[in-house]
């Protein structure tokens, strides 16, 4: 089966000046289609970066390569072929959560009175209805992060990349929208590569766990989720899931660990001028 | 929402008036005060009353000519500055020229602009527009620098063009302060168009205030400060009503 998603050997030095900082080197990684993919890593491991070239707004250096279905993707025709959720929601202030929720859909070519009857018909599965005149600051935390998922999905790309969606989000509300996140996403199995820092949120929403390693970032370690599907909030204290974390935690804390290290040496180590 | 706009801030503002009114009425009785000094309100009111066919012909004018200049200055404005916000060379090319422009003061240049585009509406319109263009031309270029990368970035990747990215993020997200712009240059667009009658106008409020000072009447006088007060307040309140309901979402920005 041709994967959705394949990435081969891509790396991302970025230039400032002379100085030269490597983000990614040699990342590999291959998504089947109807995956969900969850990536962790410490911070600054280049996982935004490899999000970004995943999108098609960085071009990776050259000599690595991407495919989608099979088929081989420069850079620059990336841009509108995957839906990206970032960290931050980015509402329009201006619009109300419908015309938020369709912006994509819009920008796509889909006409605003069907792009709104389409939105109009999953608000509900959102948790949105009611709310859909509302504007964006009359919103919780939660729920806009629901309106700029609702305007992910709306978005009707095969292969979804959502960067820490719920990092800002108080550890209920947290839980809340990853139960509700699974549920959306088992009506569609679309493919899903999900960036976190928490390692239970990992296990809970993945059918496979990747970690990446410090920067350079490339990818370390991988390993199945073989937890059933739907998911019981108990399931986080199955002895599988335990079993797992304590070898996820082992590996990440390694890897954050030579983040730190290099924190506290000077930036100019890692570059080559 | 923008506190100016709550009604009771409004009551508020507008209990002053009357309050002010009586005040200076009584003073102005009790003290004494000669009307060549300052009239009372009564007696502006009379005048005004009076003169009332002939004040509403200059206010009309005055109007006409300040609304022209200020709706041509927000258009080349808004333009200007979406053409420097998509072109640093031409940005650098030419806006130190808006800048010194505005260094030259119009009364250094009025009597030109009558001679070229006479001493009818025209000329005022275009010194009420060459006072209004600037403030817009400049907030239209720091709003839409003010919209982040990373917006900019995540409707490229909805596929969006560079239009698109300035119909549906840049130019909305610089409404608030393209109208905050506009608001400043009503009240310069009236000053242009009264400076522009005083180079040379039979008609307006210009025309009326240095007609009142030439023939030493006060109370002339006064009604025109009064009218030109009014309708300096009428087009700023049009324009604060206009952002108030078109760009009301900018006290999250």
């Amino acid at each position: 089966m041709v994967a959705k998603i394949n990435v081969k050997n891509i790396s991302k030095t970025f230039a400032a000046g002379s100085l030269k900082v490597k983000a990614l080197e040699d990342a590999n990684l291959s998504i089947k289609s109807g995956e969900f993919v969850t990536l962790v890593g410490p911070s600054g491991c280049g996982k935004s970066t490899l999000f970004n070239i995943l999108v098609g707004l960085t071009p990776p250096d050259p000599g690595g390569e991407l495919h989608i279905d099979g088929k081989h993707q420069p850079s620059d025709h990336l841009l509108g072929q995957v839906a990206f959720m970032p960290q931050r929601d980015m509402l329009l202030p201006w619009r109300t959560v419908l015309d938020n929720a369709i912006l994509a859909a819009e920008i796509d070519g889909v006409p605003k009175r069907r792009a709104r009857e389409r939105a109009n018909a999953s608000i509900e599965r959102f948790g949105l209805q009611g709310f859909e005149a509302h504007y964006p600051k009359q919103l919780s935390g939660g729920m806009r992060q629901r309106v700029a998922l609702m305007r992910t999905f709306l978005f009707e790309r095969d292969l979804m990349l959502l960067d820490e969606p719920f990092g800002a989000l108080d550890a209920l509300t947290r839980s809340l929208m990853q139960r509700w996140l699974l549920e959306v996403w088992e009506a569609e199995r679309r493919t899903v590569l999900f960036i976190t820092h928490d390692i239970d949120e990992a296990i809970f929403l993945g059918d496979r766990v990747v970690v990446m390693s410090a920067r350079p970032g490339h990818i370390k370690f991988e390993i199945e989720v073989k937890l059933p599907r739907p998911r019981a909030p108990e399931v986080v204290t199955a002895p599988e899931f335990i079993e797992l974390k304590r070898q996820l935690l082992g590996i990440v804390e390694e890897e954050s660990l030579k983040a730190f290290s290099a924190m506290n040496r000077p930036l100019l180590a890692d570059a080559k001028s | 929402m923008n506190a100016e706009v709550r009604p009771q801030s409004i009551a508020a503002q507008l209990v002053v008036v009357p309050l002010l009114l009586v005040v200076w009425e009584g003073c102005v009785r009790v003290l004494g005060v000669s009307a060549d000094k300052l009239p009372a309100p009564t007696v502006i009111l009379e005048v005004i009353w009076e003169l009332r066919v002939s004040l509403a012909g200059a206010v009309g004018t005055t109007l006409l000519e300040a609304v022209i200049g200020l709706i041509a200055g927000t258009i080349f404005g808004i333009l200007s500055g979406i053409v420097f916000s998509r072109s640093r060379i031409i940005e650098r090319m030419f806006l130190p020229y808006f800048v010194g422009s505005q260094a030259v003061p119009i009364l250094a240049f009025g009597a030109i602009i009558i001679m070229w585009f006479g001493n009818g509406i025209a000329s005022k319109a275009v010194i009420a527009f060459y006072l209004s263009f600037f403030p817009v031309a400049v907030n239209t270029l720091s709003g839409m620098r003010s919209v982040g990368q990373d917006e900019i970035g995540l409707l490229r990747t909805f596929g969006a063009s560079s239009w698109t990215i300035l119909f549906k993020l840049q130019l909305p997200a610089a409404l608030p302060a393209i109208l905050t712009a506009v608001r400043l240059g009503a009240s310069l667009a009236l000053i242009g168009a009264i400076v522009g009658e005083w180079f040379g106008a039979t008609q307006g409020l210009g025309a009326v205030l240095l007609t009142a000072m030439y023939e030493y009447r006060i109370d002339y006088l006064w009604a025109g400060i009064v009218l030109t007060g009014v309708t300096g307040v009428v087009m700023y309140g049009a324009v604060s009503f206009i952002q108030n309901r078109i760009a009301w979402w900018h006290a999250e920005a």
